[in-house]
């Protein structure tokens, strides 16, 4: 049976059954990942799968389940179980709802790609010449992944919205190692297989990587920073996280009561972008079968919205964003706007400071406040007089969220398309210098 | 489950000329219950039907997995996967696995209280008690989230080698986030419960309990709380801290494939090489394990994703480091069986080498006996903030209810103490070592596709010695 017919024949059956409100989704996906470490190739993986995913309320009880096994028989035990625990379930006074359709849809430009449906084991040739790259740059060993994926959704709800999208998807990492204490980590991504240079960025972590060799220990202290675009997108990564209305109301945000206010420097604009052309996160529609839009959520420093679906909209008393996350709203693609300063124009503005490349293991003290700590990882260079000069290790970023935007002092004119193991929001973004940026590092 | 599908699957991969097959089989239904400030968020579960199969042909590796069942999809992907290894041979790493006695058995943990007896309205009903009782603090706590899920999961192993395994382990377990405010500040707190059995175990934790002492503890240190003070001072840290830090530390840079190097680009390598096992690397009192056979453990299992059989590891013995944690592949590298640490979340990850339990063995104090003996210092009962470096050398620990020690006793909370610390200074810096044990359940993140795989950390209190805080 075609994943249609499955969705219609859940669909009407709860309905019969007295469901207000039901979303029925299936996602079919064909994916590889080539994982490779000390220049060789670990493991070559494949997946297939097929995901059902029933969302019902019934007189404002709230019941999601996702199901990894696609049949009809399947499915008709699935609305059993439905119907049998909705029935125990407690209702969600504050649910508002799920858009009413029908809407039209553009296609996501440059989102599917035949080269990567029909990539297969193609994808080695990629590996092999990105290594090959990184080791003539002078690394002596790399690690990564890369990994492709074929993705179709189909999605019918309650209210009038019967829409299916297709995606292809391509990413690459490669961390080049010249030492155990040397290193280099590039990322990126794109929906278009040509659009993604592998061997640009093999080349690029091989630079930061040779750079790093023979690193000192680096000081604590206030350091005006030069962040690449991999590690502060790390960090709007997490602000994006803050940004969802689910997690104001869930005390994960720093952001709750600050619409409307400066939350990062007037310098600083960010966009949800789930239309964006060749976007990693972009689709058609979001999880309700809303339109994907753009939606401008810092505009020069100050916080405009929160990210929403039609139940918590209406909560916030506005409109969706078209963000769902039926539970949780999300990011689709999360853009800093780009600025005027090439990266050696940021290094100018540097008397004394620190750049940094790469940054892992964000955690928060207070979601709240937004106090957290993050390590540097891979490249530390300290900056003299605007100019690059000694490794360093060591350090870690103890920080607060808001006040680290606030100091944003100068935008980067060359944006970088990051996702990664710490990033799960695709991320556009150009190198930032913070000023002030409070470092710590083991005390003796 | 599809085991007539897994044996063909693995006879049908060496029928097309590979030297081994393994496949993993899995079926797990689920359910979770979110309560967000008192509303019922949503009620869900779930159900998994997958098969996973690692392929060795010409020592290369290919991994496969569908949640198709059909034997002709499958033999189309078992066809492709070695039609790849054979495409990647000229570039791959050579692929051994260690010889191990092929073991068949059949487990089951056993539910006092099977999942599947208890409704869901007895489930939720159990979060909003909790709920209750915190109102009735009338501590002011702007955000209460709680989540309790469970889980059941039946997994087949069988490989080329002759391996059969058929095991099914129940799990639950409890999450919060509360945030307490007071004169405009505010403090978090976010833990975990987790546990393998049956709903027993739910009713033994005493929900309402564990959030009830937390947000007194949050909102006492917010209204009482004093500065740290800057001399180096004495720390006794609880069982809490000592888990998280021999997992961080103690666990982490133990993994021989992050020594070899193969999770450079993910979760990192490791500061320890091959060369430093034998060296010291703590105090005489320190002892670290990792043992998947704790019974009701959250990391539990009898035999790993491997077929090979569990036991305790000990990763440092009396200070000196003895012992990595091994599948079969790092296990050959190095020349060693493996020891059982072959681990993955479910049916379409690949197995790789990951902690189970990893916890600090007691030493012979009572943790009174620590205190009695610190004039100045701090006790650290839990945290929020942590972080440590991709080698495992800098971490970070940052207290939440902790106390003030002066001349033998606990006195007022402190705010937010910092420990951030070198590995071998941590480790070095122990003098003593109490007998209080407790085991706390996480989600460790390694691999990638990520696989948050369930584990318990613990120990009991310990005492460093001299430690300036950080800031």
């Amino acid at each position: 049976m075609e994943p249609e017919e499955i969705s219609s024949h859940v669909l009407n059956k709860l309905l019969k059954a007295g469901a207000d409100d039901v979303i029925v989704s299936v996602s079919k996906q064909e994916s590889s990942q080539i994982k490779y470490s000390n220049n060789l190739i670990n493991t070559t993986k494949t997946w297939e799968k097929i995901d059902l995913g029933i969302f019902m309320a019934l007189k404002k009880k709230i019941v999601l389940t996702n199901i990894k096994e696609f049949s009809l028989s399947a499915a008709d035990d699935i609305v059993n179980k439905l119907l049998k625990f909705v029935k125990s379930a407690s209702p969600n006074s504050e649910y508002a709802g799920i858009a009413k359709g029908p809407f039209s849809y553009k296609e996501v430009e440059n989102g599917y790609d035949k080269k990567i449906v029909s990539l297969g084991d193609k994808s080695i040739d990629y590996v092999e010449k990105a290594i090959n790259k990184a080791l003539e740059s002078g690394a002596k060993r790399t690690a990564g992944v890369f990994e492709n994926s074929v993705t179709n959704v189909s999605l019918l709800t309650s209210n009038n919205i019967k829409a299916t999208d297709k995606g292809t998807h391509s990413y690459f990492s490669i961390r080049a190692f010249n030492s155990k204490d040397a290193s280099g980590q590039k990322v990126g991504f794109s929906r278009i297989l040509n659009l993604l240079d592998v061997e640009k960025l093999a080349e690029e972590a091989a630079l930061i990587s040779k750079q790093s060799l023979n690193p000192e220990h680096g000081k604590f202290g206030k350091f005006d920073v030069v962040f690449e675009p991999l590690p502060f997108a790390n960090i709007i990564d997490n602000l994006g996280m803050a940004m969802s209305a689910f997690s104001v109301e869930a005390g994960l945000s720093c952001l709750k009561n600050m619409i409307g206010k400066q939350v990062a420097n007037k310098k600083i604009t960010i966009i949800d972008d789930g239309t964006l052309k060749n976007g990693f996160g972009s689709s058609k529609f979001d999880a309700e079968g809303v339109p994907t839009q753009k939606n401008i959520m810092v505009g020069k420093g100050i916080l405009k919205t929160y990210l929403h679906n039609t139940s918590t909209a209406k909560r916030f008393n506005t409109k969706t964003t078209a963000n769902a996350g039926l539970l949780s709203p999300g990011p689709t693609n999360l853009i800093v706007k780009k600025g005027s300063f090439s990266k050696q124009e940021l290094f100018e503005q540097v008397k004394n400071g620190l750049y940094i490349t790469n940054i892992w293991y964000t955690r928060f003290q207070n979601y709240n406040t937004g106090d957290f700590s993050t390590i540097p990882r891979d490249g530390i260079f300290m900056i003299k007089n605007g100019r690059i000069g000694q490794p360093i290790k060591g350090i870690r970023i103890s920080e607060n969220i808001l006040n680290l935007l606030k100091n944003a002092a100068a935008i980067g004119n060359k944006p970088e398309r990051v996702i990664g193991w710490e990033v799960e929001t695709p991320v556009v973004t150009p190198a930032v210098l913070v000023k002030d940026v409070n470092i710590t590092r083991p005390v003796d | 489950m599809f085991k007539e599908l897994a044996d063909f699957a693995v006879k049908y991969a060496l029928k097309l000329g590979a030297n081994y097959s393994e496949v993993r089989l899995e079926s797990t239904t689920s359910n979770s219950f979110i309560l967000k400030n008192g509303i019922a968020e949503a009620s869900g579960f779930g159900k998994i039907n997958g098969l996973g199969m690692r392929i060795i042909k010409n020592k290369t590796l290919g991994f496969a997995s569908t949640n198709h069942m059909d034997k002709e999809k499958i033999k189309k992907l078992i066809q492709n996967t070695i039609n790849t290894t054979e495409k990647a041979s000229h570039l791959r790493e050579e692929i051994n696995l260690s010889e191990e006695k092929a073991n068949k058995d059949r487990y089951r943990v056993k539910q006092k209280i099977n999942l599947n007896d208890v409704g869901p309205e007895e489930k939720i009903r159990l979060l909003f008690d909790a709920e209750k009782e915190l109102i009735d603090t009338k501590i002011k706590i702007p955000s209460r989230y709680l989540s309790l899920s469970d889980s059941i999961t039946t997994e087949y192993l069988v490989n080329s080698d002759g391996t059969n395994i058929l095991a099914t382990v129940p799990r639950v377990c409890f999450f919060y986030l509360l945030t307490v405010e007071k004169n405009d500040k505010t403090s978090q707190r976010i833990w975990q419960y987790g546990q393998t059995g049956g709903f027993e175990f739910v009713k033994k934790w005493d929900i309402p309990s564990i959030v009830v002492n937390e947000v007194k503890a949050l909102q006492k240190n917010l209204r009482f709380g004093v500065k740290p003070p800057k001399q180096a001072v004495d720390i006794v840290a609880a069982p809490q801290i000592v888990g998280i830090m021999v997992h961080e530390s103690g666990g982490h840079p133990y993994e021989a494939d992050r020594i070899i190097g193969r999770e450079g680009a993910q979760a990192g390598e490791s500061f320890i090489t091959k060369e430093m096992m034998g060296t010291r690397i703590g105090s005489k009192v320190v002892n670290v394990v990792d043992d998947p056979t704790l019974e009701n453990s959250y990391g539990f299992y009898k035999y790993d994703n491997e077929g090979v059989k569990a036991g305790r590891k000990y990763l440092i013995k009396k200070g000196i480091i003895n012992e990595f944690l091994h599948n079969r592949e790092t296990a050959y590298c190095m020349g060693i069986k493996s020891n059982g640490s072959s681990r993955s979340v479910n049916y379409d990850r690949e197995s790789i080498v990951r902690m189970s339990n990893t916890f600090m063995l007691p030493g012979k104090y009572s943790e009174e006996e620590l205190i009695e003996d610190v004039k100045l210092g701090i006790y650290m009962k839990n945290f929020m903030e942590w972080n440590i470096d991709d080698k495992r050398i800098n971490q970070k620990y940052v207290g939440a209810e902790s106390y003030l020690i002066k001349n033998g006793e606990i006195k007022e909370p402190v705010i937010k103490p910092v420990i951030e610390i070198t590995t071998p200074q941590l480790y070095k810096s122990i003098d003593a070592v109490a007998k209080n044990m407790e085991y706390h359940a996480g989600n460790c993140g390694k691999g990638e596709p990520m696989q948050p795989i369930p584990v318990w950390f613990g120990g009991p209190s310990i005492r460093l010695r001299k430690i300036r805080l950080g800031n």
